[in-house]
């Protein structure tokens, strides 16, 4: 059962040059008790896919057609004004990057926790505070002393965590974060994952990541999703997906993250550059460019997100064997 | 060992692009070209004006006549044409204030690199000075000067506002001097072993001169404002006429404030001033632009 | 002692010696002015035949000092004189003090400053808070343009434009003085409405000084606030929108205190203006009357108390935003 179902997304912004879309007929699934990883490169539109779950693309963006529906809920892009409103927070929980200033300046972490309480017309303030203690010493921080500091008292990591309260205070069953582990150090990078893993399961929420790190999220992910040009490409258990991933772009993102082990040769660069909105193709597959496995048919037609072997999916027109065979030897070369 | 005289800068490269992101900048928005237009008007109001007219012509006959086809805007309480009061008068205000920013940069503009080029006590010495020039007010100390000096040609106009108001521009060009030390600018052209006079002059003034300039024009505002303010209080001499001299007349000898008649004489300088102020707003709005794009707004 | 009062004392130790360096940097001005200071007066005092002994007293009774002392001498009888607050006696009104003056011209200033600054500070905050708002559309341009043009033009100039519509054009508003001759003085209604009724051109012309400023300053203040983090936060949070909008506007005021501390300075150098227009009796018009009667302890006076004035409110400025920014106080 998926709490949250994402289905034929599109979300445009409006350039120069008329609206174009950051995201695609995007599809998704988030089930209860799962963590999925979205992965991408910057312009790839995972941050644009995040914001518009809360139906909160900024000016000048729009969601353009699709749904979201959430369970409990419903469509939320059919959703306006305080029905929206409480939905944010209430039903969804987003986490900011550490680095962001995601609170009031000028005032405490607590008189702000009052206002979301007061906001969402919380009927029992004082029980939502002691949540919002539990979560936070759980989470390893001194609940009380937090709450009575301000926002500029606290480091990044501390923010990070506040910002997971702030999240879940209100029993959301979605919780959705935007790069946890950017602009931490290691220390701290791992330490959030396990955090959120912890709470995710305490809460047996249906969790999103948003991240560019492969690497870190594969030590909490259970599903991984693949973004391209504003495409889902790839998805599927997190790993099935790392072991035999059957996308050009997947396959080329792994091939390109270094090992702590093994060689650092071995890691190769995916020449070329991501697309963005303004520069991404618009007819057939958008990552055909760069893709070592490209046929005809990728530049006339754009590839389907199909299932494929059970939970996975794939958008490619190439075989899945073919990509999972060969090794991109002259990459970067058309085959 | 090749002497090194090609500047870090490379201010050569970029001027052509400046010249046409400056021309988009002005031709965005109507109000822009409008205030370039204006600017280029009262510049040639006050370059070439005087040549159309030769002394000012006292007509006892006249006195406050109002407007007719001999005199567009009327007399004054003299008799002479107040166009050509106007126009005549026009050279004055602009070359004060030209020179007063003049004056103003050379002196902030010197001070405020020195200082944010050699830190430390010379650094702490000038920035005792500005704050001692910014905390007496401008204006009353303007005003007690000129008990002692009559500051009448525009030069010594020029030279007495630059005296008393170099301060902000100092403290915002060190401010700017301090930000290129920040981005390695300076460290580079050290290891180079360029010299302290070329360091100075040939790389910070180039980075800084955009900023110091959209910083004088908003100060010609003010310059304006004060030298014809002096004027209008009577406290400076004048030799010719020119706005402020004019409001001075038109308030206090002509009661313009009662007589309907007069009104032209008072209102023709006003409207200049309005006009001009409005003009070098209206284009600032475009040099605002080209230095701060992050405040372009989503077309 | 806590951070606050450390502060509190560091900013008041730096005022005072702001206004030490201004009363001798007064002194020296007037040093400077033609005319040794009590020469002038002292040989016209033994010339209506008083004694050297009594022409001294009576000069150091209007200066602190006479040119007979050292120049060190009359610095300390002057520093000595104002620890008094005896700001010497006036020349043009002989005798009077020159605090008695300065007292007398103070309200006259001071009132219309403040209504005005009052006035335009809730009138160009509004202002600009639509012009943030709305600041893709003409209606924000257009208001945005109005605030720098208002706040270039000349302090007279705006003056004079109020005289002109509302006086010569309509005679809606009486053009001199603080009131009507007819009235007496005092605590009596119609003497009010009258003072009220001259006091709306110049409260005006004050507060269409600073009325720019203000408005500028809140629309970037709310631009750069709207850009926020924490703003796009509460959003997503579901924060309700009254909360928010006072999210915003608390954090869009804060840098408005730096303002509020220019506009001082702004409003004084206006003063002279407005006053020699409206001939009001204040501080401004003191200055200048003393200018022309080349009264100098009166000069010395005003221009003392108008620099320390604005020294002390900016320091007051100052210390309000320390108290209301919690990332400052620690």
């Amino acid at each position: 059962m998926s709490e949250v179902q994402v289905r034929g997304l599109t979300v445009e912004y409006q350039t120069s040059a008329g609206w174009l879309p950051a995201v695609a007929e995007a599809s998704l699934d988030l089930r209860a008790g799962e963590i999925t990883g979205l992965v991408g490169e910057s312009g790839s539109g995972k941050s644009t896919l995040a914001l518009s779950l809360l139906n909160a693309v900024p000016a000048p963006g729009r969601i353009a057609g699709g749904t979201i529906d959430v369970a409990g809920v419903g469509d939320l892009t059919r959703l306006t004004g305080k029905q929206l409103r409480k939905a944010r927070g209430g039903s969804i929980g987003y986490v900011f990057q550490a680095s962001q200033n995601s609170l009031n300046p000028l005032k405490t972490i607590g008189k702000q926790l009052l206002d979301l309480g007061r906001s969402h017309e919380v009927a029992d303030l004082r029980a939502l505070i002691a949540r919002a203690l539990d979560l936070a010493n759980r989470m390893g921080l001194d609940g009380q002393r937090v709450l009575d500091s301000y926002q500029h008292e606290l480091s990044g990591g501390m923010r990070q965590r506040i910002g997971i309260v702030f999240a879940l205070v209100l029993n959301a069953k979605v919780l959705i974060l935007d790069e946890p582990t950017t602009a931490l150090d290691m220390l701290s990078q791992a330490s959030v994952l396990e955090i959120v893993r912890k709470v995710h399961d305490e809460n047996q929420l249906s969790t999103l990541i948003i991240t560019h790190d492969i690497g870190a999220i594969s030590e909490i992910a259970d599903r991984l999703a693949v973004m391209y040009g504003g495409r889902i490409v790839e998805d599927g258990p997190l790993l099935e997906v790392l072991r035999r991933p059957t996308h050009p772009y997947t396959k080329a993102l792994i091939g390109a993250t270094a090992r702590i082990t093994g060689d650092v040769e071995a890691a190769r660069a995916l020449p070329g550059r991501p697309p963005d909105l303004t520069t991404v193709a618009r007819v057939g597959c958008v990552f055909r460019d760069r893709c070592p496995f490209a046929v005809a048919v990728c530049a006339e037609a754009e590839p389907p997100l199909a299932a494929w072997e059970g939970e996975r999916r794939r958008a490619c027109h190439v075989e899945p064997t073919t990509v999972l065979a060969g090794t991109p030897a002259a990459v970067g070369e058309p085959a | 060992m090749a002497t090194a005289t090609a500047t870090l800068a490379a201010s050569a490269r970029r001027r052509r692009p400046a010249l046409a992101a400056f021309r988009k900048a002005v031709t965005r928005k109507p109000g822009r070209l409008i205030g370039l237009i204006i600017i280029v008007f009262f510049v040639l109001m006050g370059i070439c004006g005087p040549w159309f007219y030769g002394r000012l012509a006292v007509d006892p006959n006249a006195l406050y006549a109002p407007p007719s086809a001999k005199h567009w805007l009327g007399t004054d309480f003299a008799g002479s044409d107040v166009l050509q009061e106007v126009v005549t008068g026009a050279r004055y205000v602009l070359a004060t204030a030209a020179l007063s920013a003049f004056f103003t940069s050379l002196f902030g503009v010197t001070i405020g690199l020195v200082a944010g080029y050699q830190r430390g006590v010379t650094d702490s010495i000038l920035m005792r000075l500005t704050d001692f020039v910014l905390t007496i007010p401008g204006l009353p100390l303007l005003i007690i000067l000129s008990t002692v000096w009559s500051f009448g040609s525009p030069w010594q106009m020029g030279l007495v506002l630059g005296i008393t108001g170099w301060g902000g521009v100092a403290r915002a060009v060190r401010a700017q001097a301090l930000s290129l030390r920040e981005r390695g600018f300076l460290e580079a052209a050290r290891g180079l072993g360029l010299s302290r006079r070329h360091i100075i002059f040939k790389e910070m003034l180039p980075n800084i001169a955009p900023y110091a300039t959209m910083q004088l024009m908003l100060s010609m505002i003010a310059f304006v404002g004060a030298e014809v303010g002096l004027f209008f209080l009577g406290l400076v001499p004048f030799s010719s006429t020119n706005w402020g001299v004019m409001l001075n007349q038109a308030v206090f000898s002509g009661g313009a404030m009662e007589t309907p008649d007069a009104l032209i004489y008072l209102l023709a300088p006003l409207v200049c001033i309005l006009v001009l102020t409005l003009g070098i707003v209206l284009f600032l709005d475009a040099i605002d632009e080209l230095f701060n794009p992050r405040l372009r707004e989503r077309a | 002692m806590t951070g606050f009062a450390r502060r509190l004392a560091g900013k008041l130790l730096t005022g005072l010696v702001m206004v030490w360096v201004v009363v001798t940097f007064t002194f020296f001005l007037v040093h400077a002015l033609p005319g040794k200071p009590g020469d002038v007066q002292y040989e016209q005092y033994i010339m209506s035949g008083m004694t050297a002994d009594q022409a001294s007293a009576k000069v150091q009774a209007i200066y602190g000092f006479t040119s007979h002392d050292s120049l060190l001498a009359q610095y300390g009888g002057y520093l000595g004189k104002l620890a008094h607050g005896d700001l010497g006696q006036s020349i043009s009104y002989s005798g009077v003090p020159v605090s008695h003056l300065i007292w007398s011209a103070l309200p006259w200033t001071v009132i219309p400053v403040l209504s005005g600054l009052l006035v335009s500070f809730l009138i160009g905050v509004v202002a600009g808070i639509v012009a943030a708002v709305k600041r893709s559309s003409r209606w924000g341009g257009l208001l945005t343009v109005s605030g720098s043009l208002v706040a270039g033009v000349p302090a007279f100039v705006l003056a004079l434009l109020l005289l002109v519509v509302f006086h010569t054009e309509w005679n809606l508003l009486p053009d001199a003085g603080t009131s009507d001759i007819q009235y007496d003085p005092g605590w009596n209604l119609p003497y009010i409405g009258s003072v009220v009724q001259h006091a709306v051109l110049p409260v005006c012309a004050y507060a269409l000084l600073s009325y720019g400023g203000w408005l500028l300053a809140m629309k970037s203040s709310v631009v750069s606030v709207l850009g926020d983090d924490f703003i796009l936060a509460s959003e997503l949070r579901g924060i309700a929108p009254v909360t928010r909008a006072r999210y915003i506007g608390r954090n869009a005021i804060l840098p408005l205190f730096t303002v509020l501390a220019l506009s001082f300075g702004v409003m004084f150098a206006g003063s002279f203006f407005i006053e020699d227009t409206f001939d009001y009796p204040g501080l401004g018009d003191l200055l200048l009357k003393s200018i022309g009667t080349r009264d100098y302890p009166v000069m010395a006076g005003a221009f003392l108390l108008i620099t320390v004035s604005i020294i002390v409110a900016n320091i007051i400025a100052d210390l309000c935003y320390t108290l209301i920014d919690p990332r400052v106080r620690r």
